[in-house]
Formats: C-alpha cells, sequence, structure tokens
C-alpha cells in the first residue's frame, strides 16, 4: 500500500535525528508521558528524574516541558517543546555556537525519551533545530527574496528567540483561529459531521461554523469513554447550542452506513508525517477506512493541523508507529499470550497494571495519505502529496 | 446550449466590443445580467471576466495598488457571485490578483532599497504594538464585517517557519493590503497600469490559445487503431480530435446523452464531418446504452469545466456516467482542461449537488399537461471525484491529480486563494 511513498532524500539535519533517536532507546524513559495534560491522575506521578538533570546546571529540559504543558492546556506539545528548548537557551551560557546547538541536540534527545510518543515533540524541537542551524548556514544558503523570512545572524537569532517565546505560543493559537476560517468552509449547511479526539482545533472550527447563522449542521461526536478531552469538546460545543450525539467507536460503521446526511469527517492530530499520512489517536485509522469504504454519498476525510505539527519521517515498514519511533505495544509480539499484560520496552518496570491503561489509552494508529482528502492547516488546506513540499522547503 | 435563443441576445464578442463605449458600471451589469441568464457560460466566462477586468483596470479610479486590488476584489466578487457554478471566474479575478500583486513587487523592488529596510524594521516589532504601522499607511477598506479576524487570521508566507520567524504574520492580511504594497508611489500608478493592462492581454491570449495547446499534445495521447469514447465532446475537444485526426488513424465513438428534443439533424453533425474528411471514422451512440460499448473503447476522452484542488471535476452532466463506465473496466480517462480552469479550492457542496438548467429540451411548452403536471429537472452539471480521473491534460502537457498542487501553487498568490472567502458566506 505504501510502495509509492516518495522517498525523502534525507538531508544532514535529518541524519542527527535519526543519531539522537537511536541513542535515546537506551536511556530510561520516565513513566509519564508528554500527554500529561489529559488529568489523569497516574500520570501526576513524580517525574523529575535526577539522572537526566543536566551535569551541574538544575535546569531539567523534561520538567520545564510538562510545566508548561499543564500550565496552558491550549499549548500543543510541539510548541511546548519549542518553548523548553528556548528556555534551554536562556539557562545556557555558552560562548559558541557549535556548542549551543551541541547542547539543544543532547536535550533534545533527553525530552524525546520522556515520551512515549516522542513524534508530536520531534515535529516542534526539529523545527527549532532547523531554525537555529539555518543561522549558521548564513543568508545566502536560503533565500532572501523576501523579507518577512529573512535568515538572521545566530546571535540575533538566538536574542529572537528568546525576546519572542510568548509570541511564539500566541502565534501557535492564532494559527488555530485560522484553521477555523479555513476549515469552517466545509461545513456545511442541514449536514452532520462526524468527528473523533477531542481535538481543540477541530472544536475551534465546528464552533466558528456555528457562530455562521446561515449554517445548521449537527454533530456525531464519537467517544470512548476515557478520553476526557472528548466529553470536554462536546460540552463546549452543546454550550455553544451545537446539537450533539455522542456514539461509541463500534458504533462507527453503522452511523457512517445510515446517517446519509454525513458529509464530512474531521479529526485533529498530533504529527503529521511528511508522507501526508498521520499518526494520531488509536481509531482514527479505522474512522479514515470507513469513511472511504462506506457506501453512499460522498463523504470527504479531512484532517486539522498546524504546520508545526509535520514530522519529518516517512512510515515506510511495518509496524508502521513503532517504526518511526513511538514506543507502544507491538501486537505482533504475542508476548502476553497467557501472562500477566505487559506494556511495551519502554515502561516495563514501573507498576504494569496501571501504566497499561495508560499505554492503552495513549495508543496511536497510522492513517495513510490515501485516504485522507485533505489537510486544514492555517496556510489553507493541502493535499497530502503537498506536505511533502512543504517539508522540502523547510530543510 | 442552443444557438437560437443566443440570437436575441448580445454575443459574447458583440458584448466585449460594447464594452469600450459603455461605462464601467453599465458593462458589468450587463455582463452579469448575462452570466446570470446563463447566456455566457463556461470558456466564454473566463474571457468575458478577463476583458471586463481590462476595463476595470483601465477605466475605474484608483491612486495605487490597495485601491486596484480592492476594485478587482469587488467587482470579481460579484461577477463570481451572479454565477457560482462557474468557478472560472473566481479563476481570473484571482490571476489577475496576482498579476497585480507581482507589479507591484516588482515595481516596490525598483524604488530606493532604504524604504524597504526600513519595512523589515518596522516588522522586527511584535503585533502587538501599534506604531509597527506606518502612521501614513491608510486603513485598509474592511470587505467583511470581521476584517480583524481575516487579518490576523489568514497567513500567506509559505513556510513553516512562520511560527518562529521575525516577520510578523499579521502583516500580511488576505485583504491584500499589506505594508510594502500600500508603500508603492502613486507616481507610478500609471506605469502600472499599462503594465497590469498587458498581463491581461497575456491571460487573454493564453485563454485563446490553450485548446490549440492541447491539441497539440493529441498525437502522443491518440494512437493508431485507437477507439477513443468522446463523450458529448466540446470545442476543446473537437480540436483534439481533429488534430489527432490529421496524424492518426483511429475511431472516434461520439457519444451524447439522449437525443436532444424536436431536432432532426444528427448532433456534432460538423465534427463528423471534419473527422470523416480526415478518414477517421465516427460512431454516434445516441441511446444511453454506453456501457455496451466500454469495453470496444481504448480511452474516454471528454473536457471540464473546471477542475478543483483535490483533483475532482466540474463538468457538464453525464460526462460522470462515462468516467464511472470506464473506471469499471479500468479504461483510461483523459481530461482536457486548461491550466486556467484550476481551481485553488476544494469543491462547495452546491457543485456535488449540480445545477439545474432548462429542461426545454425534454418537455415543451406546446406539451400543456405534462408542463402542468410534472415538474422537470434537467441537471447540467456534474460533479466527478478524482479517483476516476487518470490524466489531465493541461496546455502545460499531462499532469497527474499528485502534482496538480504544483501548478496551483505556479499560478495563484496564496493571498488570493482566499478570495473565495469573501465572497462565500453570505
Amino acid at each position: 500500500m505504501l510502495c509509492r511513498n516518495r522517498l525523502p532524500t534525507f538531508g544532514v539535519s535529518f541524519f542527527f535525528t535519526i543519531n539522537t533517536m537511536a541513542a535515546d532507546n537506551s536511556s530510561q524513559p520516565a513513566p509519564a508521558s508528554g500527554a500529561a495534560i489529559q488529568q489523569l491522575p497516574v500520570r501526576s506521578s513524580p517525574t523529575s528524574n535526577p539522572s537526566q538533570r543536566e551535569d551541574g546546571a538544575a535546569f531539567d529540559i523534561v520538567r520545564t516541558y510538562r510545566d508548561l504543558l499543564n500550565s496552558d492546556r491550549e499549548l500543543t506539545m510541539g510548541v511546548a517543546a519549542i518553548e523548553s528548548l528556548i528556555e534551554l537557551l536562556r539557562e545556557t551560557s555558552s560562548s559558541t555556537a557549535m556548542e549551543l546547538v551541541e547542547i539543544v541536540k543532547k536535550e533534545k534527545a533527553k525530552l524525546l525519551a520522556s515520551a512515549p510518543n516522542p513524534l508530536p515533540l520531534l515535529a516542534g524541537a526539529d523545527l527549532f533545530e532547523q531554525y537555529l542551524l539555518r543561522s549558521l548556514r548564513g543568508p545566502t544558503a536560503t533565500t532572501t527574496s523576501s523579507g518577512s523570512d529573512r535568515v538572521l545572524s545566530f546571535e540575533e537569532t538566538r536574542q529572537h528567540l528568546l525576546d519572542n517565546k510568548d509570541l511564539f505560543a500566541q502565534r501557535a493559537k492564532a494559527d488555530r483561529d485560522s484553521i477555523a476560517i479555513w476549515g469552517s468552509r466545509y461545513v456545511s449547511d442541514s449536514c452532520v459531521v462526524l468527528t473523533a479526539g477531542g481535538s481543540r482545533t477541530v472544536t475551534k472550527i465546528l464552533l466558528r461554523a456555528a457562530a455562521d447563522q446561515s449554517k445548521h449542521f449537527k454533530v456525531i461526536y464519537i467517544v470512548d469513554g476515557h478520553n476526557k478531552r472528548s466529553d470536554v469538546a462536546v460540552a463546549q460545543l452543546r454550550e455553544a447550542g451545537l446539537e450533539v450525539e455522542t456514539i461509541s467507536p463500534h458504533k462507527v460503521a453503522y452511523v457512517l452506513g445510515n446517517q446519509k446526511q454525513i458529509n464530512l469527517v474531521l479529526v485533529g492530530t498530533e504529527v503529521v508525517m511528511q508522507n501526508g499520512g498521520i499518526i494520531s489517536g488509536m481509531g482514527t485509522a479505522q474512522l479514515a477506512h470507513l469513511t472511504k469504504t462506506v457506501k453512499g454519498g460522498i463523504k470527504r476525510f479531512y484532517v486539522a493541523a498546524e504546520t508545526h505539527k509535520i514530522c519529518r519521517k516517512t512510515p515506510i515498514a511495518y509496524p508502521m508507529v513503532n517504526r518511526v519511533g513511538v514506543r507502544q505495544k507491538d501486537i505482533s509480539k504475542f508476548d502476553n499470550i497467557g501472562v500477566k499484560p505487559v506494556v511495551g520496552p519502554g515502561s516495563s518496570d514501573t507498576g504494569p497494571d496501571i501504566v497499561d491503561v495508560v499505554a492503552e489509552l495513549d495508543e496511536v494508529d497510522y492513517t495513510d495519505p490515501e485516504l485522507i482528502d485533505g489537510i486544514i492547516t492555517e496556510q489553507g488546506v493541502k493535499m497530502t502529496s503537498q506536505i511533502w513540499e512543504m517539508v522540502d522547503n523547510y530543510i | 446550449m442552443a444557438p437560437s435563443q443566443a440570437a436575441h441576445v448580445p454575443t459574447l464578442d458583440n458584448l466585449i466590443k460594447s464594452f469600450n463605449n459603455q461605462t464601467l458600471e453599465a458593462s458589468i451589469e450587463s455582463l452579469i445580467f448575462l452570466l446570470k441568464w446563463r447566456q455566457v457560460k463556461g470558456d466564454e466566462c473566463a474571457k468575458a471576466t478577463a476583458h471586463i477586468l481590462r476595463q476595470v483596470v483601465a477605466k475605474s479610479k484608483w491612486n495605487d495598488v490597495d485601491q486596484l486590488l480592492s476594485r478587482i476584489q469587488s467587482y470579481g466578487s460579484r461577477l463570481a457571485r451572479a454565477a457560482p457554478l462557474e468557478p472560472v471566474i473566481g479563476n481570473v479575478v484571482r490571476r489577475v490578483l496576482g498579476l497585480i500583486r507581482d507589479e507591484a513587487t516588482e515595481d516596490r523592488n525598483a524604488d530606493d532599497l532604504a524604504s524597504e529596510a526600513a519595512s523589515d524594521i518596522q516588522s522586527l516589532t511584535p503585533s502587538t504594538n501599534p506604531t509597527a504601522h506606518p502612521p501614513q499607511r491608510p486603513a485598509p477598506v474592511p470587505i467583511r464585517p470581521s476584517p480583524s479576524v481575516i487579518s490576523t487570521g489568514l497567513q500567506v508566507s509559505k513556510s513553516m517557519f512562520n511560527l518562529l520567524s521575525v516577520a510578523n504574520p499579521g502583516d500580511s492580511p488576505i485583504t491584500g493590503a499589506s505594508t510594502p504594497m500600500s508603500q508603492a508611489q502613486p507616481a507610478s500608478a500609471h506605469a502600472l497600469r499599462s503594465e497590469v493592462m498587458d498581463g491581461i492581454e497575456e491571460i487573454l491570449d493564453e485563454i485563446n490559445q490553450a485548446d490549440d495547446q492541447i491539441a497539440g499534445f493529441s498525437e502522443i495521447q491518440i494512437h493508431p487503431g485507437d477507439y477513443v469514447l468522446a463523450y458529448q465532446p466540446s470545442r476543446t475537444v473537437e480540436k483534439f480530435l481533429v488534430k489527432a485526426a490529421s496524424k492518426r488513424r483511429f475511431t472516434v465513438l461520439i457519444a451524447s446523452h439522449a437525443f436532444s428534443y424536436g431536432t432532426s439533424e444528427a448532433p456534432y453533425a460538423t465534427l463528423r464531418k471534419k473527422l470523416n474528411a480526415a478518414g477517421v471514422n465516427t460512431i454516434n451512440l445516441a441511446s444511453n446504452g454506453l456501457m455496451a460499448y466500454i469495453p470496444r473503447v481504448n480511452k474516454v476522452i471528454f473536457s471540464a469545466k473546471a477542475v478543483y484542488q483535490n483533483g475532482g471535476l466540474l463538468v457538464d452532466s453525464g460526462s460522470c456516467i462515462a468516467a464511472q463506465a470506464a473506471y469499471e473496466y479500468l479504461k483510461p480517462v483523459i481530461v482536457l482542461c486548461p491550466v486556467y480552469k484550476f481551481c485553488p479550492e476544494d469543491p462547495s457542496d452546491e457543485v456535488s449537488r449540480g445545477e439545474l438548467g432548462n429542461p426545454s429540451s425534454y418537455v415543451s411548452y406546446a406539451n400543456g399537461p405534462a408542463v402542468d403536471a410534472l415538474d422537470v429537472e434537467n441537471t447540467v452539471t456534474d460533479y466527478i471525484p478524482p479517483e476516476l480521473i487518470d490524466v489531465y491534460l493541461t496546455n502545460l502537457g499531462p499532469q497527474t491529480r499528485h502534482h496538480l498542487a504544483s501548478i496551483l501553487a505556479d499560478h495563484y498568490k496564496t493571498e488570493d486563494i482566499g478570495f473565495s472567502l469573501q465572497l462565500g458566506e453570505p
């Protein structure tokens, strides 16, 4: 199915990524995941790991990252990763650029090792690292045609990043508003939108569409009873006066087949892979497959995601998500037959029962780009084949 | 469609001639009238739009680029609203807007570099700082009631570095009133006017030549001995087939939906004559039994009214049957679509619902009881999902679905893709 994916011509920086990722697997990851925002009591277990402290300095990037995520619920994991790396810049008093880059790489690796699903963090951290590296290459390396995309010198870049940390978070939130503008056009009058997963971006799109007096639509929300974000989203939508019906995941095919008014399936995601596929909460791929195969009417499957969620990796081999660095149970191992369930290699030595539940909730799957009609970004609605071009620009 | 109807309204050529003598408003109104009555449609819309926008540039009053852009936007959206199912109007408007932006940028670069450096420094300051805007800059004309959301909301940069970049994306709002533009000097307005008009001439040339250019690819696509099914051949398809006939021996199956009411002449007689003269056999399929012929056919050809971002097509009704039939038998479907028909947006719901047209070819007014008792609906457009199409044959050469995005990126400015945002949402 995936043989058609174009293989990227790996840039130097991508090579770095591979290296750091490989190194992470040996280090011991912390039990709590990057999705610590989910108000799950198990996640608030002590997270600071003394071994992860930088020598001498009291700065702990993992703790910074988690504090950031906990302090602002609107923050995406990628932006939180960027912000914690900026904090790192602030704390580090290195004299040379190369040294700083090395420190950033090392801390980035620590940060990635701390989450079972490092991809959202990787997307943000890569963006940050590329931005930093770009300044080393100097203004000649990239196009300087437009004043808006001017390449700064390294010191200027550093200063710019330090000064504007809050601005980046604001921009990331503004991006969500632009996505809402683009996305609300796809919600049509007297139709039904099917959605799942509790994405904040999707909620924004629906709320914006609901504000339009000329559109009257309904929402069917897939909730599984565990995902608190879905409940929050449903509550928000109902508050805005929308008619929201909730269904459980095993009714999806039934509902898609019988509700002829559904013309749009809208999901959010934490990561967009560079081939245009998405790695998102378990069940997304199922929803996408069903949207394409259930007959009757044109149903379109759209994904809402900011461009900073684009991750420069392509899933090629099976098991897809494990191969791109997500640490979750590999079912093909069949290693739980007759024994007490264990989790993947990532968190094997913490209390298996609790961690198992957590891991189940956090599991992700891979949705092929063939199944996705478009990705709604703040820069407009992109075809999946366009994602690669965007990444190409940024290397 | 019938030429007899067009007799008592001005034809497109007459209309375009009349633009020169009339006031701008009168020309616009007459074009809108014709668009609403569907007397101007299909390819003609593109030509008419380009001509009228040329008049707008020439006749309307404007002193700087921003004013010109907003003029074009407001006239353009009036035209586009008059015929919501003719997306080419929007495309031509976007092309012209992009053209103006290009010319303005060139002018600005030709101006002194000092002012550019100044604007860079201004853009360094964060958006919250109100002094970031030069005081002499006129406030952008609000086109929608909530310009602030739009102007801060939609960005134009293509870079993923947006998030971290130095420049403030809010400085380039979708209304086109971006900082560099408004600094263009009024003195250069005259030069700009002639440059833009030249540019529109080029767009018109492109529209006029597109069919011939597409026909130039015919001998690559059609092979000797082929059986080609042409579904309701439009002028583009006719040129394509005739050109191919000059080089190749093949057979054309001309299919159309059930023959129209009350005409004695066989459809597409002139096309058949031309093809027969070149030694190409033609077969008319007058019935709906299209599917029976598909196994014999090598390829299916028709032309599109518009191509959407996702590769979906807006076509004259019936083509979808041909496309679906070919898909079931794994026969290649070739769509002839000049680049100006590519829309940088996804199909709206009206598109997939189809447009209802004049049913008089099915029920005559002479048939009183039928007219009284029946609701006759005649769907004149169809939407074809992208999966059914194999080749998009543009005037720049054949393309596949995955490369449409690059064509769109080459021809439209990101700022203008949101053009339809302004005219949508009534």
